[in-house]
């Protein structure tokens, strides 16, 4: 089954020209998911037992209060109890859908706070700001599976540059023109360096399993 | 072959959530102007989708709190008040931040509610407890919508912190589509929840927002992984100055 399966995505990716791998792990949450639109419950709480712990921590590591990346992670997996054909199996693969959802939202969250405050502490808004440098707090996690090594190694990789646009845009949820006021960098450095760290990645993930 | 630099620098800088409002709609632009069936946009937007999601692999997982899971289940299958997790005033206490978005339990909610035709009608009806009741000092605003587009409107208290949105009859949006709401400031559109109407058209939500600065509220649709600026032209439209 999972073969058969495995064997028609790898097809249909050859034939788009998606330089993406496939494995048996994404069929496997592509099952999940299709049960999930039969409405099985269990097959919903398979997805959330693979995946909640992980939308947490990116949840938690964006918005910085706990609860409220909690509630992040179940509004994304009521999403896709909800609209489980919101899932595109031509655009990716289950987990890299699942944790965009997360992260959109918990983004959301804090520009929305941001937007909030902004009224409040303008005149602290030209203060300096400390760039903290994620990468070691990323990295120093022991005993990681095998794809949170390659995702680390990918980041790690990086030019500290591109590396820390990157991590400031999705790890602290900033834009890139606030990226751009923080670093002091003209906005269009900050867009050539995401590109360009973009790409590494994109090519350090391509053969990597789904 | 059409030049997809511009394109590419976008979809890449989006992918991670970092595009500005006026970005977003150059991005839009651009698309459009390549056209739905552009395979090379679609090929980037994939592949950038794919990286972005796989970033979050780089952290450690989180152990989920006990009862997280049944809670969510529970909330899914219209289940909760079976569940053994935090109750749900306790969860709303601990969690409310400041512009924090949270759908509540539907069900209890959904069942304090009743709509009609001509207008939105609140009351008690064996919900689960006060705590999923709009007060009955309300104000409720209804969106403005061409015909055919259902009923939606908006119940709030000034000067509280707390919104209810509630729709009927809203059609079914196509796959891969929600309705996001709007709260606009002037001509700052600060971004809601994104919602989806049940099977049978209606919606219930609750956005922990307080709506003293909002002039206008708006409901656009839009890509389930939802904008942050608005791409299309509101569906819906409640004016709070004159209301």
């Amino acid at each position: 089954m999972e073969d058969a399966l495995l064997l028609e995505m790898t097809r249909s990716s050859l034939t788009r020209g998606v330089t993406v791998a496939v494995d048996l792990s994404d069929a496997r949450d592509r099952e999940l998911v299709e049960a999930i639109a039969r409405g099985e419950e269990e097959a919903f709480r398979g997805l959330f037992g693979r995946y909640a712990p992980t939308a947490l921590a990116l949840a938690r590591r964006v918005v910085r209060q706990p609860f409220l990346a909690e509630e992040i992670v179940q509004e994304a997996f009521l999403a896709v109890w909800r609209n489980p054909a919101g899932f595109d199996r031509q655009r990716g693969s289950v987990k890299a859908w699942l944790m965009v959802m997360v992260h959109h939202r918990a983004v959301d969250a804090v520009r929305r706070e941001e937007s909030q405050r902004r009224r409040a502490e303008e005149s602290q808004r030209s203060d300096p700001v400390v760039v903290l440098d994620h990468a070691d707090q990323v990295a120093e996690a022991v005993g990681a599976p095998q794809e949170r090594e390659a995702v680390r190694n990918a980041l790690g990789g990086l030019p500290e540059q591109q590396r820390q646009v990157i991590e400031l845009m999705y790890f602290d949820g900033l834009s890139q023109s606030k990226i751009a006021e923080r670093l002091d960098l003209p906005l269009g450095t900050v867009k050539s360096r995401t590109l360009l760290g973009m790409r590494r990645l994109r090519s350090a993930m391509a053969g990597l399993e789904r | 072959m059409r030049d997809h630099g511009r394109i590419e620098e976008l979809i890449a800088v989006r992918a991670l959530d970092g595009l500005d409002g006026e970005e977003a709609e150059v991005l839009a632009a651009e698309m459009a102007s390549h056209g739905p069936s552009c395979e090379e946009c679609r090929r980037l937007e994939v592949e950038y989708g794919e990286v972005a999601g796989r970033l979050a692999f780089a952290l450690d997982p989180e152990p989920v709190p006990a009862g997280m899971e049944d809670l969510v289940v529970g909330l899914a299958t219209g289940s909760a008040a079976r569940l053994s997790a935090p109750a749900p005033g306790e969860r709303r206490a601990r969690g409310r931040g400041p512009g924090g978005v949270r759908l509540r339990p539907l069900v209890a909610v959904a069942a304090s509610i009743v709509l009609f035709a001509g207008g939105l009608a609140i009351g008690a009806i064996a919900t689960g407890g006060n705590e999923n009741e709009i007060p009955s000092d309300a104000r409720v605003v209804a969106f403005q919508a061409e015909p055919g587009a259902g009923t939606l409107s908006v119940a709030y208290t000034p000067g509280e912190s707390g919104v209810y949105i509630v729709g009927a009859d809203l059609p079914a949006l196509p796959a891969g589509q929600v309705y996001e709401v709007w709260m606009i400031e002037g001509e700052t559109p600060i971004p809601g929840p994104c919602l989806s109407p049940a099977a049978d058209g209606s919606l219930v939500a609750f956005i922990d927002a307080e709506l003293a600065t909002t002039d206008v509220m708006a409901v656009t649709v839009e890509p389930e992984t939802c904008s942050t600026a608005p791409t299309t032209t509101p569906v819906f439209v409640a004016d709070l100055t004159t209301a």
